[in-house]
């Protein structure tokens, strides 16, 4: 049963021991690139044969190191990352891809690039809402990505290429919501905390190993005998990063999580990349508007002088509507990370929404570390009293 | 038929038994302290006795606060949320609203027909809880039980900007080495913690009937504090400890009643006043 080659035994091997593949590779002669946030369009990595790494934090490390660069009262999320950066964990990239999601990215960005020295670092400057103008600007600034890119690996990124790239990363992004399907019946085929292990491995493998990957994980689910335990309550978890089994385990332990929708979750696969004739246009459209991070400025109409809250609220979070009517879901966490100033302020708004349409919902802030996990498990029974009556 | 809640909270353990009438048979409060919270089957022992009563006389129990897990002879867990919601609603039929502010956390709680519809909680941090009072008499100098009578002597109130434990105690000894007064200072941390948790009430949304319960309500300069920051009236028990393992203990008896009329499994198990056990303690 536990073939650790396969399946979700494998997921959750490479869970536990992420850095391991990416070092094989390395070894093998490959060029492994590092990027922190899931708004680096990693088709334009995988185009020119680079390996994209995504750079966890890990909240059982105690941050240190980064006390050295960055102030204590910051992103605890960004802090984690660059310390283990700064602690030598991410020794075997060949490079680094940082990108303005937000300004604590922006920030820590400059100090791992002062502090690090990888043969490659680029910054790539995001605008921060979805309008004509800042689709068009995002395009150029993924054009002069090309060229460091270009410049870097010697190599032409031409658009067979791209494209080739982008319809592995569109099947990625397929599966991975074909695996979320299984959340659906009741008891979920699958728990929130396998999924974790799942999509972080993912995060760590080449594209094409992270499709068998997922192939494999979908058929084992899906012939699976021994069900999961059904518990009173199906959960959505609105965050910025939940990434991490420990913390999942905590919402676990009374309720199915069905749905996750944070960076470690199904946010970066819920759409597609659509091809068109300069393959970046595609990929600057998805990667501003598909991906529903707080870090970005919508509302409902440009130009409105008169504001509509309740249209406003629906064109902002309407998606989640579809995704609590579709999974059956009874109850709402917004989970935030202390100091994540653009989760924090568009959780009042949220909360309104959920209101709106009737679900409960709670909002539980922690500060990315595995300490005082009492108080957040007091909150969630709490909130899962007030729903089960 | 006997029931029993058994409220574990990070600073007092409290136990309260009762029978089928809710009559109050024997309430318990003892300091948690690092040694007593592995120690809920001794808290429970004493219970016993002071009512007369042998384990298994108890038809039901239910254990809440931080320290719920650490209770093996409890038949089930229920957060502290739901008791005291259910505990205030016993004494305090009409109440809407409830203010707990305890030792490590203070809680906001919307109640409707005895049950949690809603609550707040302090972030993950002592202001805003009785850690603030009790940090601050110490550098004061000053037994924790006094602060509320010297505070209700002050002339004028103090302010205190810093609403963090840990920055307000430095600002108490900036205001001591100016020579401040003491019962002013004091009225002013009142004040500070008053109106951190008022804000928290306000986010919730405050209707009457109003009350205030946890270890903090004990003090008469608090309560007084938290009436002029809230600007409404506030009803407090004559026990403001024990309201949770009060609404624990009629929980217990409520689902136990509700499974024997329905002809249920009871939600009771065998038990015996057996001492929590840690993974710290097996590996040693």
């Amino acid at each position: 049963m536990s073939d650790k080659s396969k399946g979700l035994s494998k997921a959750r091997e490479i869970y536990l021991n992420r850095s391991q593949r990416a070092k094989e590779l390395k070894a093998a002669g490959q060029t492994i690139i590092g990027y922190p946030c899931v708004y680096v369009p990693l088709e334009m990595l995988t185009a020119l044969d680079l390996v994209p790494y995504q750079t966890c934090g890990d909240i059982r490390e105690p941050v240190t190191e980064a006390d050295r660069a960055l102030p204590s009262s910051f992103c605890p999320v960004m802090r984690n990352c660059l310390d283990c950066a700064l602690k030598n964990k991410n020794d075997f990239l060949d490079g680094m891809v940082t990108i303005h999601s937000c300004d604590p990215q922006e920030k820590t960005a400059r100090v791992w690039e002062s502090y690090t020295n990888y043969p490659y670092f680029h910054f790539i400057d995001m605008p921060i809402t979805v309008r004509p103008e800042a689709l068009e600007y995002f395009r150029n600034q993924l054009n002069d990505f090309r060229k460091t890119l270009e410049t870097f690996t010697g190599r032409k990124l031409s658009k067979d290429k791209l494209e080739s790239a982008v319809k592995f990363h569109n099947r990625q992004r397929a599966l991975v919501r074909e695996l979320y399907e299984l959340t659906k019946p009741s008891p979920p085929q699958i728990s929130g905390t396998e999924i974790i292990q799942v999509l972080k491995a993912l995060t760590s493998l080449p594209v094409v190993e992270g499709n068998d990957l997922l192939t494999e994980v979908i058929s084992e689910v899906k012939n699976r005998t021994n069900g999961l335990e059904e518990k009173p309550a199906r959960l959505l978890i609105w965050s910025s990063t939940l990434d991490d089994t420990d913390i999942m385990q905590v919402f676990e332990a009374k309720a199915n999580v069905v749905m996750n929708e944070s960076c470690g979750g199904i946010r970066a696969y819920r759409s597609k990349v659509n091809f068109t004739d300069d393959p970046l246009e595609g990929l600057a459209d998805y990667y501003l508007k598909e991906i529903t991070c707080a870090r970005t400025f919508r509302q409902a109409t440009l130009g409105e002088t008169r504001k509509d809250y309740a249209r406003d609220l629906q064109s902002r979070f309407g998606y989640l509507k579809d995704i609590i009517r579709e999974w059956k879901i009874n109850g709402a966490i917004m989970l935030l990370v202390r100091y994540c100033d653009p989760f924090a302020f568009e959780m009042p708004s949220l909360k309104d929404y959920f209101d709106s349409i009737g679900v409960p919902s709670t909002y539980i802030e922690y500060d990315y570390t595995i300490g005082a996990m009492a108080p957040i498990r007091t909150r969630i029974e709490a909130f899962l009293e007030t729903i089960d009556q | 038929m006997y029931f029993a809640g058994v409220d574990i909270g990070s600073t007092m353990t409290k136990v309260v038994l009762i029978d089928e009438s809710d009559n109050l048979l024997s309430t318990i409060k003892g300091p948690t302290g690092p040694e007593h919270r592995q120690l809920a089957n001794e808290v429970m022992s004493q219970s016993l006795e002071q009512a007369a009563l042998r384990i298994d006389d108890i038809s039901c129990i239910v254990a809440t606060g931080y320290g719920r897990l650490n209770v093996p002879f409890a038949d089930r867990q229920i957060t502290e949320l739901s008791c005291h919601s259910r505990g205030v609603s016993s004494l305090f039929p009409k109440v809407r609203t409830a203010i707990d502010i305890g030792g490590q956390d203070a809680k906001c709680m919307k109640i409707n027909n005895g049950k949690l519809t809603n609550f707040v909680m302090n972030d993950k941090c002592a202001a805003g809880t009785g850690r603030f009072l009790e940090v601050t008499a110490a550098t004061l100098g000053v037994r924790l039980e006094d602060m509320g009578d010297i505070a209700l002597k002050a002339t004028k109130k103090i302010q205190i900007s810093n609403l963090c434990t840990i920055f307000a105690q430095q600002e108490v000894v900036g205001l001591l080495s100016r020579g401040e007064n003491l019962e002013n200072i004091v009225a002013g941390l009142h004040d500070a913690l008053a109106s951190r948790v008022a804000a928290l009430a306000r986010r919730l949304g405050i209707e009457p009937d109003l009350v205030l319960t946890g270890g903090v309500a004990k003090n008469k300069g608090m309560v007084m504090a938290m009436k002029e920051s809230l600007g409404c009236e506030l009803l407090v028990p004559e026990e403001p400890l024990l309201t949770g393992a009060l609404g624990a203990a009629i929980l217990a008896k409520e689902m136990y009643l509700k499974a024997l009329a329905k002809g249920e499994a009871l939600p009771t198990k065998p038990r015996q006043l057996e001492k929590a056990t840690f993974f710290s303690q097996e590996k040693r």
